[in-house]
């Protein structure tokens, strides 16, 4: 009572102040304490023994205790403890054995005051009694402790632990003869100051030496250890037997423990090595840190909390030749970066969710975004708060998935599956792929599908009229076809000035980029293939270069502007193609001589029944394909920018030569193997298989060539099969005979991989159907999977 | 719609990363409690725990799962600054039978001396290799040069930015024109260091990562981000999770000979959205397989998804609580339904055909 009544004085009389701050020592430090009153810390280690002034804004040299010009090992020190009821009083372990008293009332410069020199080794630690003033206890490495009365000159009792080394001796604070000491091999025991003889209790606490051990303050006979093996445990030692009530689970060995003051739950931890942070913990919460001071460079050796009866001031001594004060404010808390949140989109949409229960309980208590301040309060005023909020967490998990009708990654799996890549004329294709994706409701992909057909089916295979003739006739219609083009051109160019100018501005800087690449194209395949164009030598002038061009530039607007302006005719294109072949007709009809205005003047009106009606029709018929490549090859560009690599691929395939050599080699590869990743990850094995199968692409094909080769036995002297062929080497006989009909297998060859007994597939097949026995007789119960 | 089912994840601390596997039918937490868990899909769409063990002796904050290609296989990492690689074996038959699979540790990558914040394995095409960030700022690469033997890889290269690395992200491009590149973010929360993301490029001359492009907008901590599928485009999408959600485009500059291939690629850098609708900070980004839709978690405990239109103008298509109930509210003005018109919504619906129909804001 008294004690207690003395410190509230204590702390009422001067309130404690100060800030995060440091000071460089000479030499690394082993321990640190501090005196009652929290004005002064002393250092100690084994080339250091200093008290210093803690003041407002740095610590101060007070006092270097190392005197003498030869330090005696007796000054190299592993503890040291500053008395809780003598302020003048300090004790050192020094790693020769010798436990020394210090008193700084004496008027000499060595404050030397008493030496026990009984343990044989390393003394690992001194403590005084927290309430009797001449009362010291030591513990070795030696295996011994030894209590010390101050007033007599040899220890007065001495406790043998039986075991190995002594780490850590601490006077409980709930009873006054009982103290708690810690030991290399695992074990706490707990001692009766008035019984050396035997312990009144051990228990293992930990695997492994324990380091340090830690009575609770509050007199709740707690005790807290820590061990190598990484673990802080907090033991009830209430009950009869010491019962485990929390495990804190840190990253390294524990080397010190530290109950926070004025907190209930919480405790602050040291490494011996690797680790050099503090960390303070809430053992409710025993997984993450509730904060974490970062400062030292080194392995912190010392921690101690400033006052014992104040929470926000720790300091710590460090083998980095530092002494620090750390501010609860300035603390790191891992919890704050710790991601409250995890979230993941599933390969079917369907979207997985895990929140911290809090966040999505309710937003009353959420914070807006405080741009990198710390989420909480700098000072715990509202401490219960807090501590309720680092405390019991958890998170809900949940699934989002979209509902069975729209499963949103159907239209991928059903298009894969339903689309023809090959094994038929090219208009069947397209027509079977343009089907399928209408019926998934895709509309542009299936119209697509369709001026695709219509742009490079070869004009024999075409129900049009004339198309043969067109292919024989000279030059004069093909120059009737060029001006048509030309009217369109112009025509449609008129339109997108006047409607839809807006829309394309956003495409212009692509669009004349690409235009001057297919300049180019067109100029050298023009002239390295002429005889294919129906271009006779004399008409390549530049009039048709001139229309040419148009064309292009024409048919890319039409790439764009299509989906947002052609669709409500699109089944009209499908459905009732001979309108507009009608239409072409027509005009192939009408006479030329009236010159381009006139023509463009009886097109208006039809152009606005729609563009793609005059536009296919007079591309489709009379035009080479390759016209076409580079409007189709910025068409699967855009497919692919906009995500639907499955379209590119797929048309790129449907079309294979027609326009492989207009896309470079490195996107083609891209492409597919984007695509052949994606039907991989829906499990479509058949689809990527074939997807393989038919691709140009040389880095493609060769992944169906990778791991084919089988390493067999032979069935009948089990060696390795070395040579091809169906004659095992060594004994000369057949090795892939079927088991049921004693033939040699050719083609598929089924084997059980426990008796490797097999041969045809329909035979085992029809074996197993009666049997479940080995049909080689071998008595093995056949499993092939 | 969506439908929100719950599941009872049962880790004691809170869940830091949910990943699903490359099939989508199997699915990784992992916690604080210093756990993780798989969780299999069954065929009635009921997810069930198949596994669940310690992982680490900390927090573990990110779980991810290898290409199939390689097995099944799992890394972790963790504040108690390693980062570990888990190979589940399969044959012990008592297991299978109670559902439970057993998941053993092949290595401990122990480079680190700080917290390892993200992990993450590279593309299939690169070989079976992945990196992992700290909160130091070393980015690390591994590489296992046997994909055979999971217990051995190797340190390619140390990578030191300053800043505090919190999330990492591969460009998924398989591309051979498009060198590998990593995303590294950093959730430093001083803003005076502008550019907390970080992309680094593979040069083949030196064989080395090196810093392509510093995004010096983002100036605010980081906290995820992610590639999006590349789907054989020719540049990259990046979503940023800062304290708001941000969508970069990376178009990178061809290089006019190939001789000049020592220095990293040029990066053109668009911002194609911005949104503050979380109100708050925004922890999670991720992309869907057809990269169509983005969707972001914020402090608000809601996700929002977000969807292009035609013209890359990027809007939130629903908001959906944790517990699948509706949004009200003052946030419902955010998600004003794309007033596209017909036939451009016909475009959005071919060019991706991500038709959904989420549990949309009423206006």
């Amino acid at each position: 009572m008294e004690k207690m009544s003395r410190v509230t004085t204590a702390l009422g009389g001067s309130a404690i102040s100060g800030r995060t701050m440091f000071c460089h020592l000479d030499a690394p430090a082993n321990a640190i304490s501090v005196c009652r009153d929290a004005t002064q810390v002393v250092v100690a280690g084994r080339n250091i023994f200093k008290i210093y002034g803690l003041e407002e804004e740095q610590f101060v040299e007070k006092l270097n205790l190392r005197v003498g010009r030869k330090p005696s090992l007796n000054f190299s020190c592993a503890d040291v403890m500053w008395h809780q009821m003598e302020e003048n009083l300090l004790a050192t372990a020094a790693t020769n054995g010798a436990v020394v008293t210090w008193n700084l009332g004496k008027p000499s410069r060595n404050k030397q005051d008493q030496l026990f020199t009984e343990h044989k080794r390393t003394v690992n630690k001194v403590c005084f009694h927290p309430t009797e003033v001449y009362m010291l206890l030591s513990g070795s490495q030696d295996g011994y402790m030894k209590c010390f009365d101050l007033r007599k000159k040899e220890s007065v009792s001495t406790f043998s632990g039986q075991s190995e080394s002594v780490r850590d001796v601490q006077f409980s604070m709930k009873d006054y003869f009982t103290f708690a000491a810690s030991f290399e091999n695992g074990n706490v025991q707990l001692w009766d100051i008035r019984r050396p003889d035997r312990y009144e209790r051990m228990f293992t606490a930990h695997t492994g030496p324990v380091f340090c051990c830690d009575w609770h303050p509050d007199d709740r006979g707690w005790l807290a250890t820590g061990g190598r093996d990484k673990m802080v445990k907090v033991w009830d030692m209430t009950t009869n037997r010491a019962k485990e009530i929390y495990c804190v689970q840190t990253i390294a060995s524990v080397a010190r423990v530290k109950w926070r003051p004025e907190r209930k739950w919480h405790l602050a931890t040291c490494s011996m090595m690797v680790d050099h942070n503090i960390y303070v913990w809430d053992v409710r919460r025993p997984f993450i840190p509730f904060a974490t001071f970062e400062e030292h460079k080194d392995v912190t050796t010392g921690i101690v909390w400033r006052h014992q009866h104040d929470p926000y001031f720790l300091l710590s001594g460090s083998k980095d030749s530092t002494l620090y004060q750390h501010m609860f404010k300035d603390a790191s808390r891992p919890v704050d970066r710790a991601n409250p949140e995890g979230l993941c989109f599933g390969l079917f949409g369907d979207l997985a969710f895990a929140a911290k229960e809090s966040l999505i309980s309710g937003d009353s208590n959420r914070k807006p975004y405080l741009g990198g301040d710390r989420r909480y309060p700098i000072f715990f005023f509202k401490k219960p708060d807090l501590t309720e909020q680092f405390a019991h967490v958890s998170s809900a998990l949940s699934v989002f998935e979209s509902s069975l009708e729209s499963k949103r990654m159907d239209w991928f799996v059903k298009t894969a599956l339903l689309y023809l890549l090959g094994g038929k004329p090219f208009a069947e294709l397209c027509d079977h792929n343009a089907k399928v994706a209408k019926e998934l409701n895709r509309p542009q992909v299936s119209t697509t599908w369709t001026m695709l057909r219509l742009m490079f089916s070869d004009p024999a295979n075409l129900s049009t009229p004339g198309p043969n003739n067109i292919s024989k006739l000279g030059n004069l219609p093909l120059m009737n076809s060029f001006s048509m083009k030309e009217m369109g051109t112009e025509s449609r160019l008129d339109r997108s000035k006047g409607e839809s100018r807006q829309d394309n501005i956003h495409l212009e800087p692509g669009n004349s980029l690409i235009n001057s690449n297919n300049d180019e194209n067109e100029e050298t395949e023009g002239s390295e293939g002429q005889a294919e164009y129906m271009f006779g030598d004399a008409e390549l002038d530049d009039d048709d270069l001139y229309s040419m061009e148009h064309e292009i530039q024409a048919v890319e607007e039409q790439e764009y502007t299509l989906p947002q302006e052609a669709f409500p005719l699109r089944h009209e294109i499908m459905d009732n193609p001979s309108v507009p072949e009608h239409l072409q007709q027509d005009k192939a009809d009408s006479p030329h001589a009236s010159g381009n205005e006139a023509e463009v003047m009886c097109l208006t009106p039809i152009e606005s029944l729609s563009l793609i009606a005059i536009s296919q029709p007079l591309f489709s018929p009379h035009l080479p394909s390759r016209f076409f490549c580079p409007v189709v090859r910025e068409m699967l560009s855009h497919y692919a920018e906009q995500g639907d690599v499955q379209m590119a691929v797929s048309v790129l395939i449907v079309l294979g030569d027609r326009i492989r050599k207009e896309i470079d080699d490195l996107t083609q590869e891209h492409w597919y193997m984007s695509y052949i990743d994606l039907l991989q990850r829906f499990e479509l094995w058949n689809v990527s298989n074939e997807v393989i199968k038919l691709s140009t692409c040389s880095a493609i094909t060769c992944l169906n060539q990778t791991s084919t080769t089988l390493h067999v036995n032979c069935s009948n002297c089990k060696r390795p099969m070395s040579n091809r062929g169906w004659i095992c080497d060594r004994c000369h006989q057949c090795a892939s005979v079927c088991a049921v009909c004693h033939h040699v297998v050719k083609g598929l060859f089924v084997w059980c991989q426990g008796c490797s007994h097999g041969g045809h597939l329909e035979h085992v097949m029809n074996w197993l159907k009666s049997n479940s026995h080995c049909p080689a007789g071998c008595g093995h119960l056949c499993e092939y999977t | 719609m969506f439908v929100a089912r719950s599941i009872a994840a049962d880790h004691k601390d809170l869940i830091h990363d949910v990943s699903y596997d490359f099939h989508g039918r199997r699915m990784a937490t992992c916690s604080s409690d210093q756990s993780v868990k798989v969780w299999d899909k069954s065929d009635n769409g009921e997810w069930n725990c198949t596994a669940s063990w310690k992982t680490h002796s900390g927090s573990v904050w990110r779980v991810t799962w290898a290409h199939p290609e390689f097995g099944q296989v799992l890394a972790s990492c963790s504040f108690d600054r390693t980062a570990a690689v888990w190979e589940e074996i399969v044959g012990e038959s008592n297991d299978k039978q109670r559902g439970l699979s057993h998941w053993i540790k092949r290595t401990t990558l122990v480079d680190s001396r700080t917290s390892v914040t993200d992990v993450k394995f590279a593309p299939k095409h690169m070989g079976l290799m992945l990196t992992t960030c700290s909160a130091d700022g070393v980015m690390r690469v591994y590489e296992a040069p046997d994909v055979m033997n999971l217990s051995q890889w190797s340190l390619q290269q140390e990578i030191s930015s300053k800043l505090s690395c919190s999330c990492i992200s591969w460009s998924p491009s398989s591309s051979r024109a498009h060198a590998p590149m990593i995303a590294v973010g950093s959730d430093d929360s001083n803003t005076a260091y502008s550019g907390k993301v970080h992309i680094y490029e593979y040069i083949e001359n030196t064989r080395k990562y090196a810093k392509a492009e510093n995004l010096m907008t983002v100036t605010d901590p980081v906290h995820d981000i992610a590639f999006a599928p590349n789907l054989g485009r020719s540049f990259h999408v990046l979503a940023i999770a800062t304290k708001d959600v941000r969508i970069f485009k990376l178009i990178p500059l061809r290089k006019e000979s190939a001789a000049g291939s020592s220095g990293p690629t040029k990066l053109q850098v668009q911002i194609l959205a911005q949104f503050d609708n979380h109100n708050s900070q925004v922890w999670r980004v991720s992309w869907n397989i057809s990269s169509t839709l983005l969707a972001s978690s914020g402090d608000d405990g809601c996700v929002r998804l977000w969807k292009a239109n035609y013209m890359d103008n990027w809007k939130c298509t629903a908001i959906l609580r944790g517990d699948g109930s509706p949004v009200t509210g003052s946030s419902s003005q955010a998600a004003v339904p794309s007033t596209a018109g017909g036939p451009q919504h016909v475009l959005l619906q071919a060019s991706s055909a991500g038709r959904k129909k989420a549990q949309l804001i009423p206006g």
